[in-house]
């Protein structure tokens, strides 16, 4: 608190916008007491990208589970206790060395919530949502991720009834390492298919 | 077959991730979406997710997070009015 602290800075149009749709919704009692706080703490601490890196490390570990996640993504996703709302129908597409999967959104910014958090600014934004459906290999490769000429490229638009999950491969040299150690391995980028691991 | 605890000392969505939230408004709007899918929708998330659609489409180039309140600005038109007291 400074001496300036009286005199706070104006509201900028935006903020004055949500500040009025938050006394909109509260005054109308959609808006229980505590609720934006503790939504905000979860998807800052709870939910994020370590969820999906735990998902791919048991698919790994376990070609078992890595069945079950490739057939009903859903299912195997909920097995580790993730899910809810934005994932409810999850469908795992699994890399190989022939093969490069990558997500998107088309239309607005749908992402699959429970196992990445919430999606990168880069992600939503037009230029990405545009040209991975246009020039795939280009931009992956301006994103940092070339891929020889022979792999194939598959592009996953995203929508309500689907989220798609990217299962990376599993870098060489890794068969000795633990479960837990194995998801430290595990990007964000490398589940969303803009990066290779 | 459990992870072990120390996972959560490796602190993941932080190293690969960026910021969730830029300014406290984001979070707000965030949280009033999620909040109105809930208590108006009945957890169905297609209403808000149409007006986004409209919203991005209406001007792409506009800030993600703007886009995200004027989608909720005209969710908000469709609720049924308020019975008076």
């Amino acid at each position: 608190m400074n001496e300036k602290g009286h005199h706070p800075a104006p509201l900028s149009p935006v903020e004055q916008r949500v500040a009025a749709l938050e006394a909109l919704l509260t005054e109308r009692g959609l808006v229980p007491e505590g609720f934006i706080e503790e939504i905000t703490r979860r998807y800052e601490s709870e939910i994020g990208p370590l969820n999906g890196a735990k998902v791919v490390a048991r698919a790994w570990a376990d070609p078992e589970y890595r069945e079950r996640l490739l057939t009903d993504g859903t299912a195997a996703i909920a097995e580790l206790g993730f899910g809810g709302a934005e994932g409810d129908h999850m469908v795992v597409v699994e890399n190989t060395p022939a093969v490069h999967n990558v997500i998107v959104c088309t239309l607005c910014s749908c992402y699959p919530w429970p196992v990445l958090g919430l999606p990168p600014s880069w992600y939503k934004d037009p230029p990405y949502r545009a040209r991975m459906v246009r020039e795939p290999r280009a931009l992956l490769a301006e994103m940092g991720c070339p891929l020889p000429g022979d792999v194939e490229i598959r592009v996953w638009d995203s929508s309500a009834e689907v989220r798609y999950l990217v299962l990376p491969q599993r870098p060489p040299g890794t068969g000795g390492l633990s479960e837990g150690e194995l998801a430290g391995l595990v990007t964000r980028d490398s589940m969303i298919g803009v990066a290779r691991l | 077959m459990s992870i072990p605890l120390s996972l959560l000392d490796l602190d993941l969505p932080r190293r690969n991730g960026e910021l969730v939230f830029d300014a406290p408004w984001q979070s707000t709007v965030f949280g009033l979406a999620a909040a109105v899918t809930d208590n108006a929708f009945g957890g169905d998330r297609e209403p808000f997710r149409q007006q986004l659609i409209k919203a991005i489409a209406a001007e792409p180039a506009r800030p993600y997070w703007e886009s995200w309140t004027a989608a909720l600005e005209a969710l908000v038109e469709t609720l049924p009015e308020r019975r008076r007291p």
